[in-house]
């Protein structure tokens, strides 16, 4: 370490990081699990809504379903 | 604003004058020129740069969770914050071994040139002009003005202006008409970013593995609706530079000369390729001779690599004139890289940062910034490369390369080639930005906004491959991972104003040493331990002075071109000193075990 003088930690460097037991937005699996995203990068309505989501999709296969915005 | 002493009796060569201009405004944070001037023969003899500011970003990232490291290290900036969020970005991918989906890169990349388009323009405008409007010429070169009144503009049919005067009067401060152009602009880009990448200038939607924008089409109307109102005032912004600075070489014989320095440039490369990058270091090569910002290293203007491998190993962290003890006996991280090549214990992957404070002087200790330099292993010299301002460097090494092929940039060998679309009043346009001579002040600023046109012409190209993606139902921005416990990964990029490189190492799952090396430490470095200056004072350093004051009246313009020329940002230059007054509170914050620690 450098000579200077510096004083106690007031807090751990990692205080405001993750938390054990709380779920991890980044963590492996957790796109999958989320509503209307398919595995070919495409998405379905329940991404935008869960009410009735198949009356939102397109009418066409052919369609690309993009969110509202 | 400039301390005048007069030196004593027996100075050599005569009239020699120190002259110091600490802070330098117009810039961020805390440079200092300190200079000996010999005013007998218009000339700087010698000088010395230096900062007082510490910022430790090396010291207090240590121990802390790496998935916030681009959110810390974006305060290092009060500018360009979002390149270090995206250069963080790129190492953490490469220590979690993901990669951001194509969409959510594109989504990247034009947020970035978006911030390229802002910042060089207002600084370019808002702040370098200065230098060369009609009130500071008018003030130190009055004969100058005399004679760009009567100047014809040679492109004044693109820009409107009839004669040079005319548009340095544009460029005056507050009044101006480009002045206030430019700052419409810079709202214009700002906004452009902040649809990209959520808030300027620390993004709120960058993330390790993608972006949390919404990939809607209206997000990419928005952004080219701005875009094309952006394109007109890039083609008169060139067409003006060209003419201002075209004239100073001819008005002033020998202005080559200011801000002159041996051509010593490195750029590690911007915009990802989406369809190349895996962010792994065993084929960072060709990944990053796949980005549309050629990263590489010009000695004497010639190409010297290419390779990003390359470029990271011979990366060294020099003290000598810097207030640090040396860590040499201190632990090395990373002994090998991932390819097997030996990893020096002056790479930022083995630095350790161990500050002592003490009294400025210039025959020994004189800077907060330490001395980066690149290990040339075919001469074995430790070159103090420098970035140009950024634009030079990337305009440079991407001419020279000739790697670049798209349909808006092309890189020809001996220049490039930028081609931008109608806009509302200006047709179609392609313009060439050349390799000039020198490496100078006024090549440094022509080339900030030549890359002005590269960043916008670019934003095209990445416009037009995320529509596509997106009309074909694409809506993938980010990807999950898992942070490993032991890893290491490195992120290069180009800040606005140059080179800027992340260095991490994880251990335990949290960050063990992470080193940002961002343009500044690279321009302003002080005097290395073998005595190589760094680039400012080497560009300052023997330069002639064409102001016509004298030592009482002094304005130091040619000195504050030289060094503005470098776009100086010293807040990055050095890595929070709290002093006496020191005050910390601990506040509740309304987080789930935020106590734990």
């Amino acid at each position: 370490m450098a000579q200077i003088r510096v004083g106690r930690p007031d807090t751990a460097p990692d205080a405001p990081a993750h938390t054990p037991g709380v779920r991890e937005g980044n963590a492996k699996g957790a796109y999958r699990h989320q509503a209307g995203h398919r595995k070919d990068d495409t998405v379905d309505a329940r991404k935008s809504t869960g009410i009735r989501p198949k009356d939102r999709n397109p009418i066409l296969p052919s369609m690309p379903n993009l969110p509202p915005g | 604003m400039a301390i005048t002493e007069q030196q004593s009796a027996a100075a050599r060569p005569e009239q020699l004058v120190e002259m110091s201009w600490d802070p330098i405004t117009r810039i961020i944070g805390n440079l200092g020129i300190y200079t000996k001037i010999d005013f007998a023969n218009r000339r700087v003899v010698e000088c010395h740069s230096t900062s007082s500011l510490f910022r430790g970003y090396s010291v207090f990232m240590k121990g802390k969770d790496p998935r916030d490291a681009g959110f810390i290290t974006s305060r290092i900036c009060g500018i360009c914050g979002d390149n270090h969020t995206t250069c963080s970005v790129y190492a953490q991918n490469m220590a979690y071994g993901i990669k951001t989906p194509v969409l959510g890169e594109l989504i990247l990349n034009l947020g970035e040139a978006a911030e390229y388009m802002f910042d060089h323009t207002i600084f370019q405008d808002n702040l370098v002009f200065v230098d060369f409007c009609e009130a500071m010429v008018k003030d130190t070169n009055p004969s100058v003005l005399r004679r760009a009144e009567s100047t014809e503009a040679p492109r004044g049919h693109i820009h409107g202006y009839r004669t040079i005067a005319d548009i340095m009067r544009g460029y005056n401060p507050f009044e101006g008409e480009v002045y206030k152009a430019a700052l419409r602009m810079s709202r214009l880009t700002r906004e452009m970013f902040c649809l990209m990448e959520g808030r300027h200038v620390h993004p709120s939607t960058v993330y390790p593995g993608g972006v949390g924008t919404q990939p809607t089409p209206t997000l990419f109307t928005d952004y080219l609706t701005r875009l094309m109102q952006v394109v007109d005032f890039v083609k008169k912004a060139v067409a003006m530079n060209d003419d201002v600075f075209d004239f100073f070489y001819e008005a002033l014989p020998g202005y080559e000369e200011v801000g002159r320095r041996r051509i010593l440039l490195g750029c590690w490369g911007a915009f990802q390729n989406p369809d190349v990058v895996d962010y792994r270091y065993e084929t960072m090569n060709e990944w990053g001779k796949a980005m549309y910002v050629t990263p590489g290293i010009v000695v004497d203007g010639e190409l010297v690599t290419n390779d990003l491998v390359d470029i990271n190993l011979g990366i060294r962290i020099l003290l000598g004139s810097s207030y640090y003890e040396d860590w040499v006996n201190e632990e090395p991280f990373v002994t090998h890289d991932p390819l097997g090549n030996p990893v020096d214990i002056r790479h930022p992957w083995n630095q350790t940062t161990l500050p002592a404070p003490q009294k400025r002087d210039f025959n020994d200790k004189y800077s907060w910034v330490m001395s980066p330099r690149w290990y040339d292993r075919r001469t074995g010299e430790h070159l103090a490369l420098d970035t140009g301002g950024g634009a030079f460097a990337r305009l440079y090494v991407t001419a020279l390369s000739n790697l670049v092929d798209t349909p808006y940039v092309r890189a020809t060998g001996s220049g490039v080639q930028i081609h931008l679309p109608k806009g509302e009043s200006l047709p179609e346009t392609t313009l060439e930005w050349r390799i000039p001579k020198w490496s100078n002040a006024i090549e440094r600023n022509r080339a900030r906004v030549y890359f002005v046109a590269y960043a916008a012409a670019m934003a095209f190209h990445f416009i037009e491959q995320a529509l596509e993606r997106v009309r074909a139902g694409d809506q993938k921005v980010f990807q999950d991972f898992d942070v490993p416990d032991e890893a290491i990964g490195v992120g290069f990029h180009e800040a606005v104003r140059g080179v800027l490189s992340h260095h991490l190492v994880i251990r335990d799952g949290k960050i063990a040493n992470y080193h940002p090396y961002p343009p500044t430490p690279w321009n302003a470095s002080p005097r290395d331990h073998f005595g190589t200056p760094g680039p400012y004072e080497d560009a300052v350093q023997d330069m002639p002075i064409f102001e016509e004051n004298g030592p009482e009246d002094f304005r130091g313009v040619d000195i504050m071109r030289a060094v503005r020329s470098f776009d100086p940002c010293l807040p990055c230059g050095v890595h929070m000193y709290l002093g006496k007054g020191r005050e910390l509170r601990r506040i509740h914050s309304p987080m789930f075990g935020a106590d734990h620690g």
